[in-house]
């Protein structure tokens, strides 16, 4: 496993958005950041060069939009990292990462048929898992009412906001009255 | 006949303007050679296991090109588990990979626990170690049964289909049931073992070990059976890491990644086994370390047997129909037979999960097949796609990865052999 410092300098370099240390026994990561989509590639390829595999791609759909989840482990010496780009909630897009891991490919063609996110650079965007005759939302997409600020989800661990415009993603807003 | 739209029954596409097949094989065949012949492996191939489909370009017997086609065992447990409580969630988890269910049992009931901060008593880490173990090798011999098969010895599989029985019946004391076992709680376990199970697991340790021999004598040492593996379809750590591919296909590639080793959860960090891992990355080697993992898995079920604590197999205070979980993210990984099985759970407090995401080893597996199987021998695809060990409700998971390798599936493999 890259060193976390290693890793932090590196997520900040890269122009992360909010870097958080976890609690491993807790949260199963041991480090995580939001990050623009353009620092995506460039951050997974690293990751890739690194040792790190891709395990998976987890959509979380909240008010302010997908947050697409990236996770990562290094198979010598396992520590998971987890990477965050917020896609917006109309015509959601994020990039791909087909060129860095070719098996991301399957994961983001499901991500695509149940929640209607865009991976553009997919080598093969056609569905995966639904019938290519499949009409309707995407599946796993909630209704209005049911979504949850992701501020409410305790997703960041300890976290260091580096873009000002994060506070309130991250903070849940009482929070931010007793201070 | 210059007035006639002239289809090729193989799938080829003679005139650009014409639809042969599906949107799939439409699709794979845009980008085919006007020279080749297009295949359909499946969904409902034998030698698919259950319901994976292949589409195939082949010039003669050789892969040019093949891509797999998911989604036909397709079950959106990853829905159920938004609309379910956590508790009766649970019975899906015997039901994603049929094969090895209890590691996703303890993969879900692992990533509750971690949320809800719940430590479990002693006896129920070793009944969970003891058990997912036993099904591990159930798993295994049902690969092994169903792989030989696929190259052409029907006997193998009445062997092993034999063993599992025997697992089964000693699961079914505690689980209840012999296929899709429930048999986790959050904060321990169902049921206690009795002397029944303990005396029958005591017994079965030392029947397999003498029958792996017999397997070894019989069919590990065939010559036929070297000469269809040896050298077919090397998948090294580079390209494990670029499809994220783990469990006994990475180490086969030399590398002894094993989660249970890794990241300990339960009761593995008291005890010492091997984590076997090459000698070769082929075919032959994946049927090696398979084979290996079985012996590993016996002596932990032996040692485990052995100091088998007393004490109460659940905590008190176990969460109910209506718990809440706590607000918050984790994730949580356990070794399933085919590799790293995952659940990644957010909770925003309430009476259901938020957002549930599984993370089937069977899916990334699989999704390697296309590259490894280019420029091969169609017959040769076949004992790579067996090497993988599929479960297709696995990689559908959704259906599981593979997830297809099942008992179900086995009668219809068994007839097509005939």
């Amino acid at each position: 496993m890259t060193s976390i410092e290693s890793l932090e300098s590196r997520f900040r370099e890269g122009g992360a958005l909010v870097v958080s240390r976890h609690d491993f026994k807790r949260d199963g990561l041991v480090i995580s950041a939001a990050i623009p989509d353009s620092s995506l590639t460039k951050l997974a390829r690293g990751l890739r060069d690194d040792g790190y595999t891709l395990l998976d791609v987890s959509v979380l759909e909240a008010k302010e939009g997908f947050l697409v989840t990236y996770h990562f482990d290094d198979f010598n010496e396992p520590g998971r990292v987890a990477l965050r780009v917020l896609a917006e909630k109309e015509d959601p897009a994020v990039p791909s990462l087909c060129s860095i891991f070719e098996g991301a490919q399957w994961h983001e063609r499901e991500s695509s048929d149940f929640y209607g996110v865009v991976f553009f650079g997919n080598t093969n965007p056609i569905p995966l898992i639904l019938p290519d005759d499949f009409s309707g939302p995407p599946p796993l997409r909630k209704d209005d009412q049911d979504l949850a600020a992701l501020s409410s989800l305790g997703l960041f661990g300890k976290p260091q906001i580096l873009d000002p415009s994060w506070e309130a993603l991250v903070n849940p807003p009482q929070a931010e009255d007793k201070a | 006949m210059s007035g006639l739209n002239f289809i090729n029954p193989f799938g080829v596409r003679e005139d650009p303007g014409s639809l042969v097949g599906d949107f799939y094989t439409d699709n794979f065949s845009k980008s085919a050679r006007p020279d080749t012949v297009i295949l359909n492996l499946g969904p409902q191939h034998p030698s698919t296991h259950g319901v994976l489909r292949i589409l195939a370009e082949l010039d003669g017997e050789y892969i040019i090109r093949a891509e797999p086609v998911l989604g036909y065992l397709h079950r959106m447990h990853e829905k159920m588990g938004e609309v379910k409580t956590p508790w009766q969630f649970i019975p899906n988890m015997g039901r994603v990979d049929y094969l090895h269910p209890i590691a996703w049992n303890w993969a879900y009931v692992g990533a509750v626990e971690r949320l809800a901060g719940i430590e479990v008593p002693k006896r129920a880490e070793y009944l969970r170690l003891i058990s997912c173990e036993l099904n591990r090798i159930a798993s295994h011999l049902m690969w092994w049964g169903a792989f030989v098969m696929d190259l052409g010895g029907v006997t193998p599989i009445l062997y092993a289909f034999e063993e599992r029985e025997k697992i089964n019946d000693i699961l079914q004391i505690v689980t209840g049931s012999r296929l899709t076992l429930s048999y986790f709680r959050f904060g321990g376990v169902s049921t206690d073992a009795d002397d029944r199970f303990i005396k029958l697991t005591k017994d079965f340790v030392p029947y397999l070990r003498e029958r792996l021999k017999m397997y070894k004598a019989l069919v590990t040492d065939n010559v036929i059976l070297r000469r269809r593996l040896e050298g077919i379809g090397p998948m090294g750590v580079d390209l494990c890491q670029r499809y994220g591919a783990t469990g006994p296909i990475l180490r086969a590639a030399g590398l002894a990644s094993d989660t249970r080793k890794d990241v300990p959860y339960g009761v593995y960090k008291s005890f010492d086994f091997p984590i076997p891992s090459g000698p070769t990355n082929d075919c032959m080697g994946r049927y090696l370390v398979r084979l290996a993992e079985v012996e590993s898995s016996l002596t932990l079920v032996e040692e485990a047997i052995r100091d088998l604590p007393d004490g109460p197999i659940k905590i008190d205070k176990a969460p109910k129909a209506n718990y809440k979980l706590p607000a918050g993210e984790t994730y949580f990984a356990v070794e399933g037979a085919r590799g790293q099985v995952g659940v990644h759970l957010v909770s925003d407090g309430g009476v259901r999960p938020y957002r549930i995401k599984l993370r089937a080893p069977g899916f990334s597996n699989l999704s390697l097949f296309a590259e490894a199987a280019q420029g091969t021998l169609l017959a040769d695809a076949i004992a790579i796609l067996g090497s993988l060990d599929l479960v297709i409700p696995d990689g559908d998971r959704y259906g599981s990865a593979w997830g297809g390798r099942g008992t179900l599936d086995w009668p219809l493999g068994g007839a097509s052999q005939k």
